[in-house]
């Protein structure tokens, strides 16, 4: 299979995601109509859709380690944190999650997602079995969610203050970047499935001989994705949380 | 003045006032040693680079050896950053910065005088080499294998090593003072927001002080062991790998650059807006882009390494991250320029260094970025182009920076003014020495002179180029001598300044030059970052920043918390190197003729010892003597059965046959285990000397409460330390 050909063909309209999404348009509008913030919201789904049906998430099946990084930072932090953007200022959570919303919890949430998906076993389960990569699916985006919700929450008052929230961001930064960095320069296959896929499209020689995408290159790039991008993503944060505490009206008034 | 000269005449006094300085821990005096060590130091470096260039001035010369040479220039570098440039922006930072906030002193006296004296201390351990076998002749780099025994014999490299250690350790101690300091002792009014630019960004390079320098700490642990303990952590032939040696020396030195440039960063950003009479342009974006400096800063060392042959991948993102960096330094220039922009601008000596340091600094800024390129670099990096460059960053932008710095608080100081007329001989001195070095070696790196060479061919353009390079040394030499020549002068016989010469806005000009011992009589009242501005126009204030409450943590959490957050970069990197070798096969001992079984039971022990501290700690607050003392003692005993645990476990090694020098694995097994367990023991040592307190009466007051809490979080640390110890070593194995 060209490249033009798998661009073109390899887009998975699965059944569940579908609906999931259309359920959760619906549910949205029903929740907040024209108080929610939807643009967040329509970038969100536009995101989740790329990770979970675009050629992206054929590749990440079991083909590509740096694409299924790709999908796990999309998963983890750029689709909650869309999410919880669209949700309406005024929100408040039920007193029943309190605990969740402790930073202990969200800081081992976020970092954890990322550690444990990238325990050996785990990450090639999650490559190869459907059910299993639906369970990472879905504790990705939960985790994410109580990750960002200590920066993201929509209330000014459930967030962190500005200078606890960039130390909360910083450390989660470099407990992510040192699992980046035994990814990029670890010489065995952490994720062994990608070492050797099982050639379902046809796709594996475009991969390694016309991409150029050698096994070893394909883990140290998607270290790499894990250790920069993914850094630049928590720096941005980092640096709205200073314009968020250099802001002259303090949202706290309008909350 | 007069004083000093009672001082100096009368010999009772005279003895007084040198133990005085000698045993001071007054943030001010130990500010002036440190300057003056920086200073003594500038000329021992000056004198190496000079005879450096004297070499380098006509082809085939032959005044200094080739290995004499080799040695000069790793001196001059490692003098220059580490003895010339730290202590001298740390010496400003001790002096102004408690001023700054309104505080009376640093937030912990004995450890700042501490800090001071490992750096005099490092200073002649590194050139101590001399005498005892031959300086060090490997870069300041230092690179694996060449710093290795079987090709450096001569002890040069374990000075230098054990010198930077000690230095490293008295600059940990200056970032966990200066972080405490601005968090626990700022003055009414002082809030976070209000700080001035100097003092935040000394505040955020703190803690990129703790981020990198103990990875260079765990770096030279790792190759002095391999020098002294038959280690192979750095060398190929036994597996190790020399690679590994690069990325940590750069994942600490290229942060090392931004820890020496951001503080004149905050120089420039306080003399710049006093100089052209108008507040710094967008103080928000200067002291944000300092923290998107410090956090990309730890990316990019990866583009000191383009040569190495990293593969693409790593070059790519490196080269990204590299380029990227230059947005937050960018924005900084652009806020310093827009300062400029429609003030009325007074060119006092300081405001010159000021626009030289703008100009030189953009220039440098440019050759960097040319640098981030990978295919640029592998033409330039190895040659003068390189060497130009730096030192456009080092000199054209921290040199200068200081120069600027120091006749700008030089009269809060001493209470006189420094000349304008011999500053003005400074300035133009070193500005077209500077230039006439510097500029003409980056056209002789782009033909293709390389560095580290100690002579080359008469090839044609190379002779005069160089000669022009080195006539240049000799101004920024006679411009020193006028310098030294106006502090001397200027110290006796200045013009008396009064408490506010440049009619500037932060606080230490809001006190008598120079401060009373303990700095302020009464601290001004603050409502915005230019308090001074608001006294002296009451009519039209600045607009105040945020609400006046002070959120004032105590200081001894906040000194115990940095020095753990540097602990964790120390042991990050032990356990990282671990794991890099873990992942290749070795002959030999190996992690799976471990006794896990053993070491868990002692794990166990280690870990309940966590859990009695507690109940001690708890016991304390309750006032409940006996039960505490009972939690204590069988906190020390869990610790030291642990620690047994450890030494039995050694033993049986070391009957087998197996030691440090074995293999691979046992020289990352011994290091990473060891270094836990001296920590465990100091720790142990630490809660005797607390358990012999309390037993002699002494837990009853406030200041024995806060000193245990910082002992518990220091023994609950190394316990946390040990679960990821305990994991990468024992339990990792057995999931294979």
């Amino acid at each position: 299979m060209t490249t033009y050909q798998f661009f073109t063909t390899a887009w998975t309209w699965n059944s569940i995601v579908l609906s999931l999404v259309i359920l959760s348009c619906v549910a949205y509008w029903l929740a907040f109509g024209r108080r929610g913030r939807s643009l967040y919201f329509a970038g969100g789904i536009v995101v989740f859709l790329l990770a979970l049906v675009s050629p992206l998430s054929a590749l990440a099946n079991g083909y590509v380690f740096s694409a299924h990084m790709v999908q796990h930072i999309l998963l983890v932090l750029i689709v909650p944190a869309l999410l919880l953007l669209s949700l309406p200022r005024s929100l408040t959570l039920g007193s029943r999650f309190t605990y969740l919303t402790h930073p202990v919890i969200g800081w081992a949430a976020g970092v954890g997602a990322m550690w444990l998906w990238h325990a050996p076993a785990l990450c090639n389960a999650a490559a190869t079995s459907g059910t299993v990569s639906a369970i990472q699916t879905t504790s990705l985006l939960l985790m994410g969610s109580l990750f960002w919700w200590q920066v993201l929450a929509p209330r000014e008052e459930q967030r962190l203050s500005p200078l606890a929230g960039i130390v909360y961001l910083f450390t989660a930064c470099t407990a992510c970047s040192v699992l980046g960095i035994i990814l990029t320069f670890a010489p065995v296959s952490i994720c062994p499935v990608y070492q050797h896929p099982v050639d379902r499209l046809g796709m594996l020689s475009t991969i390694r001989n016309g991409w150029g995408l050698t096994s070893d290159r394909d883990q140290q790039i998607g270290g790499l994705l894990m250790w920069v991008p993914m850094c630049a993503i928590y720096a941005a944060a980092i640096l709205a949380q200073m314009a968020r505490w250099h802001s002259p009206q303090p949202e706290r008034s309008s909350a | 003045m007069t004083m000093f000269r009672d001082a100096v005449l009368d010999p009772a006094k005279r003895a007084h006032y040198r133990l005085a300085w000698i045993s001071t821990v007054d943030h001010k005096r130990i500010g002036v040693l440190y300057m003056l060590t920086g200073l003594f130091f500038l000329v021992v470096g000056g004198i190496e680079a000079l005879v450096i260039r004297l070499q380098l001035a006509v082809p085939n010369n032959h005044l200094v050896a080739p290995d004499r040479f080799n040695q000069l220039f790793t001196l001059h570098g490692t003098t220059m950053i580490f003895l010339v440039a730290m202590p001298l922006l740390f010496g400003f930072v001790n002096y102004v910065l408690p001023l700054q906030i309104g505080a009376r002193d640093m937030a912990f006296p004995r450890l700042n005088a501490f800090g001071y004296w490992c750096q005099p201390f490092g200073g002649i351990l590194l050139h101590f080499s001399i005498l005892a076998g031959g300086a060090p002749a490997v870069g300041w780099f230092s690179y694996a294998p060449l710093s290795e025994t079987p090709y450096s014999s001569s002890p040069g490299v374990d000075y230098w090593a054990i010198a930077l250690f000690v230095l490293g350790l008295g600059t940990i101690s200056f970032a966990v003072n200066t972080i405490a300091t601005v968090i626990s002792l700022r003055g009414p009014g002082m809030t976070m927001r209000r700080l001035p630019l100097f003092t935040w960004m000394n505040f955020v390079n703190s803690f990129l002080i703790l981020i990198a320098l103990p990875v260079l700490n765990a770096g030279l642990a790792m190759i002095l062991i391999d020098r002294r303990l038959n280690g192979h952590f750095f060398l190929p032939f036994r597996g190790g790998s020399a690679v590994l040696w690069q990325h940590i020396f750069w994942a600490f030195g290229h942060p090392e650059v931004y820890i020496v440039v951001l503080p004149a960063f905050g120089m420039i950003s306080e003399m710049i807006p006093v100089f052209s009479r108008k507040p710094i342009f967008g103080y928000e974006f200067v002291a944000a882009s300092t923290v998107a400096i410090v956090v990309l800063s730890s990316l990019v060392w990866g583009h000191h390494m383009f040569t190495v042959g990293m593969g693409r991948a790593l070059d790519l993102f490196f080269i990204i991250t590299s380029m990227l960096i230059a947005i937050p330094t960018g924005v900084k220039v652009l806020n310093w320029s827009a300062t400029l922009v429609g003030g009325r601008i007074r060119f006092g000596v300081p405001m010159l260094f000021c626009i030289a340091f703008l100009i030189q600094f953009t220039l440098a800024g440019l050759t960097g970025v040319s640098h981030a390129s990978a295919a640029l670099d592998w033409q330039t990096k190895n040659s003068y182009y390189l060497v130009a460059h730096f030192h456009f960053v080092f000199v054209g932008a921290i040199v200068f920076a200081m120069l600027g710095a120091l006749p700008y608080w030089f009269p809060k100081m001493s209470g006189r003014m420094m000349s304008e007329s011999l500053g003005r001989w400074t300035f133009w001195l070193w500005v077209i020495g500077f230039n006439m070095t510097f500029i003409i070696q980056h056209v002789l790196g782009l033909n293709g002179m390389p560095r580290r060479i100690f002579t080359y061919p008469d090839i044609p353009g190379w002779g005069w180029m160089n000669m022009v390079s080195t006539i240049g040394v000799f101004f920024m030499g006679a411009g020193s001598l006028v310098l030294i020549w106006n502090i001397a002068r200027s110290y006796f016989y200045g013009k008396v300044a009064g408490d506010n010469p440049w009619d500037a806005w932060t606080l230490e000009w809001a006190t008598s030059s120079p401060p009373p011992h303990e700095n302020f009589l009464a601290v001004p009242p603050i409502h915005s970052r230019r308090p001074l501005w608001d006294i002296a126009n009451p009519d039209r204030p600045d607009p105040v920043v945020g609400d006046d409450q002070v959120l004032l943590p105590d200081h001894n959490k906040a000194g115990i918390l940095a020095f753990l957050f540097s602990e964790v970069g120390f042991f990050g990197t032990l356990i990282l190197a671990y794991l890099y070798f873990y992942a290749h096969p070795q002959a030999g001992p190996g992690p799976k003729g471990l006794d896990v079984q053993r070491t868990l039971v002692f794990s166990v022990c280690l870990f309940a010892s966590s859990f009695t501290f507690w109940r001690s700690e708890v016991a304390l607050h309750n006032q409940r003597r006996g039960s505490m003392l009972g939690w204590l003692s069988l906190t020390i005993a869990l610790g030291a059965v642990f620690l047994g645990g450890q030494a039995n476990e050694y033993w049986k090694l070391f009957q087998s046959g197996v030691d440090l020098s074995t293999n691979l694995f046992s020289t990352t097994f011994f290091t990473l285990t060891g270094f836990h367990g001296v920590h465990v023991l100091i720790g142990l040592i630490t809660l005797l000397i607390f358990l012999w307190l309390a037993w002699e009466g002494d837990s009853v007051s406030a200041k024995f409460d806060a000193a245990f809490k910082c002992v518990g979080y220091y023994w609950h640390f190394v316990d946390v330390v040990w679960v990821f110890v305990l994991f990468t070593v024992y339990i990792l194995p057995l999931l294979r």
